[in-house]
């Protein structure tokens, strides 16, 4: 039980996703200008990746392994995410309209997304059993939309500082999230 | 229909006006993970470029057989094999260097310079124009890689692939080899490559 | 031919030319990369228990593994522990030769490790730390020395240095010693060290 919740704890601050493993930066540095769609993109991100973290467990554990296909694994996961982000897609669009209104538009983003690629690889490659896949999943993803929903806040306020015409966007984004880098590293160690 | 490039442009704009990292902002995630020291940054960079290659030759290949509505699966399959060719090789022939890149070699799978140049250039362009438009992007990519890690290594360890090159008086910068350290360079080079670019603009003007 | 067939043909085939290609190269690296990793664990072997000809795995879980070495004569030299645990960052995994009768520590290697560059990582360096582990005697757990001495023969039986500067790198490395040396204990009780597949090295 104690090393699930430090494994919880850690995906979202120590090994942030984000800020350690630097996964997911491009939705990262393009959907974190407002604080509500980067709230939007954090949550529909977690979803997927509790979603994969399941899916490839299962490819991984039932299929690959016992048939010693591992090699596959790369093309496997990547196919599993890409149906998996347009069954949810679907889903909501049927499902739920303002739920689709709310977040539909980031999904097709997020196959792309080296978060959740980066999540099936990384459970895979830690050998997690499914228990702990799915909370790595879960933090992972937490620790994603802390990280966005951070950096939107302090990009709001940005807007109204005086930022030098070259790093406008994309450069001062990095250079805010090197120091929210700095911040969190602060966390190591908290693990006993 | 825009003019079509000579040969020569077709592959120099890889290298800057198009540079996948410093203009397009693409394949940034590796480009921070793999880049603390040059010769982590230099494999990934020609494992990009074998994959980049390789999928481009071959969507260029059968473009005209695949049905639009199955091109993103067709091109993800494609390069999801190529990727995981270049992972086996290097696991196989080169361990301390698939040590070291780890998960990121997987991940060129999603690396969105691939994915983008196939949807872009390969699927709509001869075989001889995407050879070169590839070649292009992945020698843009590995400059990038190229001057991150220098960058990072130098500061952040005093050495160049691995030997000394400031001397024990230089007390390294460790900050470089961490995570904040590569957002921060990069911001910086980002804002450096916008200036310069904007130099060369009012110039020509 | 309509366009579903199509779509359907067209990706069966690339599934198909993929998949066998892939198995191909899996097959032809397979051997290679399982022959990597055997190489990495006799390289570390050999370097905690200099005397070994051959070593085989005696026990395996989820958190440790044992192996038992042997020397040219087959008289057994020791074993080898492979263990991990949380650091200071990441995972550390290390392996330490231990004599038979679990009262000494031969020499410790890190095979693993995510710690601070240039700090934590001081685990791994031989001066920094390692050689202080050499002869350590392991019969009660061992204990970590701060701030830390110069020469080892200034450290108690059981005392290991802490590197300035990265005790807490330091300090996990010795938790996760700690914690193997008491469950190798456990299970040489338990009778649970068994010998399996013979490797020579």
């Amino acid at each position: 039980m104690m090393d699930i919740l430090t494994l919880f704890v850690a995906a979202i601050l120590v090994n942030n996703f984000v800020l350690y493993y630097f996964l997911g930066i491009c939705p990262f540095l393009g959907v974190s200008k407002k604080i509500d769609a980067a709230f939007s993109m954090g949550m529909a991100v977690t979803f997927v990746m509790t979603l994969t973290a399941v899916a490839s467990w299962m490819i991984n554990h039932w299929i690959l392994i016992p048939f010693g296909l591992d090699y596959l694994q790369i093309v496997s996961f990547i196919l599993v995410i890409a149906s998996l982000v347009q069954l949810v897609e679907m889903f909501i669009r049927k499902m739920s309209p303002p739920l689709y209104q709310a977040l539909g538009i980031y999904l097709p983003l997020i196959t792309t997304n080296c978060a959740i690629m980066g999540l099936a690889l990384l459970a895979a490659l830690k050998n997690y059993d499914f228990i702990k896949t799915v909370v790595f999943g879960v933090g992972s993803g937490l620790g994603f939309t802390l990280a966005i929903v951070l950096m939107a806040g302090i990009r709001e306020q940005l807007d109204l500082a005086d930022v030098p015409e070259p790093l406008k966007g994309a450069g001062i984004a990095l250079i805010v999230a090197g120091i929210m880098a700095l911040a969190f590293s602060g966390f190591s160690g908290m693990i006993k | 229909m825009p003019p079509k490039k000579s040969i020569g442009a077709e592959y120099l704009k890889g290298l800057w006006d198009e540079n996948p990292v410093f203009r397009q902002l693409l394949g940034m995630c590796p480009t921070l993970a793999v880049t603390n020291a040059v010769i982590n940054g230099i494999a990934m960079g020609l494992a990009t470029a074998f994959v980049l290659i390789l999928s481009s030759l071959v969507v260029s290949s059968i473009k005209k057989l695949i049905p639009n509505q199955v091109r993103i699966a067709t091109y993800i399959v494609i390069i999801a094999s190529f990727v995981t060719i270049a992972d086996r090789f290097l696991a196989a022939f080169f361990p301390p260097i698939s040590k070291a890149l780890g998960p990121y070699v997987p991940l060129i799978v999603v690396n969105c310079i691939i994915l983008g140049r196939q949807e872009a250039f390969s699927s709509r362009n001869s075989i001889g124009r995407s050879l070169i438009d590839a070649l292009g992007m992945s020698t843009g990519f590995i400059l990038a890689l190229l001057v991150l890690s220098s960058i990072r290594e130098i500061l952040g360890s005093g050495t160049f692939l691995g030997y000394p090159l400031l001397g024990a008086w230089f007390k390294p910068w460790t900050i470089m080899i961490l995570p904040a350290g590569a957002f921060i360079t990069l911001g910086v080079l980002l804002g450096i490559a916008i200036l310069i670019e904007s130099k060369t603009k009012a110039r020509s003007a | 031919m309509n366009l579903s067939a199509r779509m359907i043909i067209v990706l069966t085939v690339v599934g198909l030319i993929s998949g066998s290609f892939l198995s191909v190269v899996g097959l032809l690296t397979k051997e290679r990369i399982a022959m990597n990793q055997q190489q990495e664990i006799q390289n570390a072997i050999s370097e905690v228990l200099p005397a070994t000809k051959t070593s085989h795995k005696v026990f395996e879980d989820e958190s440790l593994t044992i192996y038992e070495s042997r020397d040219e004569k087959d008289d057994p030299v020791g074993f080898a522990v492979y263990a991990s645990g949380t650091g200071f960052q990441d995972i550390i995994t290390l392996m330490y030769g231990i004599n038979p009768s679990f009262s000494k520590i031969k020499a410790l290697t890190i095979l693993e490790q995510k710690e601070t560059p240039g700090l934590g990582a001081k685990i791994t360096d031989k001066t920094a730390f390692l050689r202080y582990w050499e002869g350590r005697n392991c019969e009660q757990p061992l204990s970590l020395r701060r701030p830390a001495v110069e020469s080892p023969e200034d450290l108690a039986a059981s005392e290991v240095n802490a590197i300035t500067g990265a005790t807490i790198s330091s300090e996990k490395v010795l938790d996760i010693v700690n914690l193997s040396l008491e469950r190798l204990k456990e299970i040489k009780q338990k009778g649970q060290l068994s010998s399996e597949e013979k490797n020579a090295t």
